[in-house]
C-alpha cells in the first residue's frame, strides 16, 4: 500500500464517510474496510440503513445487537489474512435503550422509562438522537480499543448534516431548561408561570393522558440527558482529534458534487474537522484510453447483427467518450479542491457494485498509488 | 380510477433517484390536465435551499401556497405553522391563544419535544387539505415530496403513531381527519419513485412491503431514468459476446442497458402494484417527465 488513500487507512483510527445519497457511500465504506483489513488492521465498519445485500456481501444479519466477525471463509475470499473485519448495523433504538440502561438514575427508572409509552413510541423521532446514538456508538467502540480502525457510513445528506452537528443538534431537545419547565413544581415564580401555561395548553390541545406521559417522561429521561449532556464536549473534542478523518464521497452527478462541496466547507473550513479528500465514485475516468467500436474494421463475413449492433453501439460510445472526458476534468477540479487531501476516482461497475469480489476490485482500486485515468498513472489500459 | 385522482400523493423514495424532479413533473401533469394542485415540500427545520424551489424557479418557498403555474401552487410544510393553527383552533379565548404563541417557552417545547414536531407538519397538511376558495376546494390535489431518509415510513405511519400518543382531546380528532383521507384508497396514495438498478429496486421493494403493514394505500413505482434499449434482441447477443474482454466506449452504456431492463423485470415481478416507467432524459427533464406522465394519463382513461 502505497497510495494516500492507503495511507490514511493505515494512519487514523476513525474514517467518516460523508455524501449525499445514493452516490454509494456505503459501497465505499465496505471497499475501505476490506482494503484496510487485507493490509493487516484490525477493522469494524458501522454502517446506519445499509441495503440488504451488501449486508449479505458481508455475511452480517441486519441489526445485530453486536457487531458481527466476517466468518472466516469470507475474510479468506477477501483476501484477508492477518487482519479482521467486522461489521454492524446500527440500530438506533438498541443504543439509545443502552444508553437508558446505563444512565438512567436508578434500575427501577430505567424499566419506567423504557416502558413510558411516549419513549417506546417516539425514540426515532427525537431530533438529533439517532445522529447522536451513532456518535456515541462510535465513540465507545474507540475506547474499547478492540479495533484499530472504526469506518463509519453516515446516514445521507441532510441527516449526515444532522450527525455532524449531533451534539448542538441533540443539545436543542436536551435543554435542561426546557426539561424544568415540564417538570412542575420548581423553580422561580416566572418558570411556574411558563410551566402552567404549558400544561394548560397541552391539556387543552392534546389531552391531559399525553402531558401526563410527557411529563414521566421528561422526569425520567433527566438522569440520562445529564449523562448526554456530559458527553457532549468529550465528543465534540473527540471528532476534531487529527487520527478522526472525513471522507466526501461523490458521484459525478451535479448535486451529489454540490452536497460535497458543502460538506467540505462545513467539516473543514467550519468545524475545523480533518478532511483526507475526496472519493468519486462511480466514475468513467478509468476508461480514459479506451478505443471507440468501429464496424468498418469487422471482417468482410462478419454477422450482420453485430455490424448494425456496433454502429448503434458507435453512438452510445461517442456520448459515453465525452462523460470521460468530462469526469477526468472532474476529477481534477476535485484534486484541486482537495488542497493537501487527495481526490481518488472509482469506477462505474455493470450491474452496481454487491458481491465480495467487486468490493474487493474496489479496495484494490483504492490503495493504489495513484487513482485510475489519473494523468500521471503509469498504466493506461 | 386515474391514478392521480386522489386527494393527496405522498411521493417517497431513496436520495438519489430524482425523487423531487418526479414529484415536480406528476404536479405539472397533473395541473396540465386540468387539476388545481398544489406541490409541497417539508421545509428542513435548519432552513437551507429548497429543492422545490430551484426546480420551480422560486427564490423562496413558505408556509403559504404561491401560484408558479396554471392552475398549480407550492409551498412549504412548516411544524411551526401547523402548531400555531393548531393552537388557534383548539384554545379558548383569544388571551390564552396570544399567550401561548407568544410564549417562547411554548414555542421551543413544541419544536424540541418528541413527536410535536411531526404533529405540527401533519396539521399543516390537514389545513391545506382543508383550504377553500371560491366555495370549493382550493386544491383538488396535493402532490407530497417526502423526505430521503429512512423516516418515509415513520411519516406514512405517522397518524397512527401519534393517535397512540395522543388519543384523546383534539388533536385526536384533527389526527383522524388527517388519516381519513390519507388512508382512503380512493383519497390517498403512497408512490414510490426509484431506479432501474439492482439496489434502487430492492430498497423500492423493501419499502413497498413495509408500506403495506402501514394503513397507507400503496399507488405504485415510478421508475425514473430507464434507459432507451436502441439494439434488437440478435444485435444484443452479437454484442455480447463481441464486447467481452474489449476496452471500448460504449462498453458501459450496453451493460447499463441490459442490468436495468432485468430490474425492472424484477421489480415488475416483485410488486403488485402499477410501475409507471420514466425515460432518462438530460439536464432539464422536467418538460420530458410531464410529458411521459401525460401519456400515462392518456392511456390510463385520460385523468377526467
Amino acid at each position: 500500500m502505497t497510495g494516500p488513500v492507503a495511507r490514511m487507512l493505515e494512519e487514523k483510527r476513525v474514517v467518516v464517510c460523508c455524501g449525499a445519497g445514493g452516490v454509494g457511500k456505503t459501497t465505499v465504506s465496505a471497499s475501505l474496510a476490506i482494503a484496510a483489513a487485507r493490509a493487516g488492521r484490525r477493522v469494524l465498519v458501522v454502517t446506519i440503513d445499509p441495503s440488504k445485500r451488501l449486508a449479505e456481501t458481508l455475511g452480517v444479519e441486519r441489526n445485530p445487537p453486536e457487531p458481527v466477525p466476517l466468518p472466516a471463509e469470507r475474510l479468506a475470499a477477501a483476501g484477508i489474512v492477518e487482519g479482521t473485519l467486522a461489521a454492524w448495523m446500527l440500530d438506533p433504538k438498541l443504543v439509545s435503550d443502552r444508553v437508558v440502561e446505563n444512565f438512567a438514575r436508578s434500575p427501577e427508572d430505567a424499566r419506567r422509562l423504557l416502558d413510558n409509552r411516549m419513549y417506546r413510541n417516539i425514540t426515532a423521532m427525537i431530533a438529533g438522537l439517532q445522529e447522536y446514538t451513532a456518535v456515541e456508538a462510535l465513540h465507545g467502540f474507540v475506547m474499547e480499543d478492540v479495533y484499530d480502525l472504526v469506518i463509519l457510513d453516515t446516514p445521507p445528506s441532510r441527516d449526515a448534516l444532522r450527525f455532524l452537528d449531533a451534539p448542538d443538534r441533540v443539545a436543542m431537545f436536551l435543554d435542561r431548561r426546557i426539561f424544568n419547565l415540564f417538570v412542575p413544581g420548581e423553580g422561580s415564580a416566572i418558570r411556574r408561570m411558563a410551566t402552567r401555561l404549558i400544561e394548560k395548553v397541552m391539556d387543552v390541545a392534546f389531552g391531559e393522558q399525553t402531558r401526563r406521559d410527557l411529563q414521566q417522561f421528561f422526569d425520567l429521561f433527566g438522569g440520562v440527558l445529564d449523562h448526554l449532556n456530559h458527553n457532549q464536549h468529550e465528543m465534540r473534542a473527540f471528532f476534531k482529534q487529527p487520527d478522526i478523518g472525513f471522507l466526501l464521497v461523490t458521484s459525478p452527478a451535479r448535486e451529489a458534487l454540490a452536497e460535497a462541496g458543502f460538506f467540505a466547507r462545513k467539516t473543514r473550513d467550519e468545524l475545523k474537522m480533518h478532511l483526507c479528500g475526496y472519493v468519486l465514485n462511480r466514475s468513467l475516468a478509468a476508461q480514459a484510453g479506451y478505443a471507440m467500436p468501429d464496424p468498418a474494421a469487422l471482417p468482410d463475413d462478419a454477422d450482420p447483427a453485430l455490424r448494425s449492433g456496433l454502429s448503434t453501439l458507435a453512438g452510445l460510445a461517442r456520448v459515453e467518450q465525452q462523460k470521460v472526458a468530462e469526469h477526468l476534468a472532474l476529477a481534477a477540479d476535485l484534486e484541486t479542491r482537495a488542497g493537501d487531501g487527495f481526490a481518488w476516482v472509482l469506477p462505474m461497475l455493470g450491474g452496481g457494485a454487491g458481491d465480495l469480489a467487486d468490493l474487493v476490485h474496489l479496495a484494490d482500486v483504492l490503495v493504489a498509488e495513484r487513482p485510475p485515468g489519473h494523468p500521471d498513472s503509469e498504466e493506461t489500459p | 380510477m386515474h391514478f392521480l385522482d386522489r386527494r393527496v400523493l405522498l411521493i417517497s423514495g431513496k436520495g438519489g433517484v430524482g425523487r423531487t424532479t418526479v414529484t415536480v413533473a406528476l404536479a405539472r401533469a397533473a395541473a396540465r390536465a386540468g387539476k388545481r394542485t398544489l406541490v409541497c415540500e417539508i421545509a428542513n427545520p435548519e432552513g437551507g435551499p429548497s429543492a422545490i424551489g430551484r426546480l420551480l424557479g422560486l427564490d423562496g418557498v413558505g408556509p403559504e401556497p404561491v401560484a408558479v403555474g396554471p392552475r398549480l401552487d407550492a409551498c412549504h410544510l412548516w411544524a411551526r405553522t401547523g402548531h400555531a393553527r393548531f393552537l388557534q383552533s383548539v384554545l379558548p379565548g383569544k388571551a390564552l391563544v396570544r399567550a401561548a404563541l407568544r410564549s417562547r417557552a411554548v414555542d421551543k417545547f413544541l419544536t424540541a419535544a418528541p413527536s410535536f414536531h411531526e404533529m405540527g407538519l401533519f396539521y399543516h397538511l390537514l389545513t391545506l387539505l382543508r383550504a377553500e376558495r371560491d366555495g370549493r376546494r382550493r386544491h383538488e390535489l396535493i402532490v407530497l415530496d417526502m423526505p430521503a431518509t429512512g423516516h418515509t415510513l415513520a411519516l406514512t405511519g405517522l397518524p397512527e403513531i401519534l393517535l397512540r400518543l395522543m388519543p384523546t382531546g383534539p388533536i385526536a380528532a384533527a389526527l383522524r381527519e388527517g388519516q381519513a383521507v390519507l388512508n382512503d384508497p380512493d383519497q390517498g396514495a403512497a408512490w414510490v419513485v426509484t431506479l432501474p438498478e439492482q439496489l434502487p429496486v430492492t430498497e423500492a421493494i423493501e419499502l413497498l412491503a413495509g408500506l403495506s403493514e402501514t394503513e397507507m394505500p400503496a399507488g405504485g413505482v415510478l421508475l425514473n431514468r430507464m434507459p432507451p434499449d436502441p439494439f434488437t434482441p440478435a444485435e444484443r447477443a452479437a454484442l455480447d459476446g463481441w464486447i467481452e474482454g474489449r476496452q471500448v466506449f460504449g462498453e458501459v452504456a450496453f451493460r447499463r442497458i441490459e442490468a436495468a431492463a432485468e430490474a425492472r423485470a424484477r421489480l415488475e415481478d416483485r410488486v403488485e402494484v402499477p410501475v409507471l416507467t420514466l425515460p432518462e432524459l438530460g439536464d432539464e427533464p422536467v418538460p420530458g417527465l410531464v410529458g411521459a406522465l401525460a401519456n400515462y394519463m392518456a392511456v390510463d382513461g385520460g385523468g377526467r
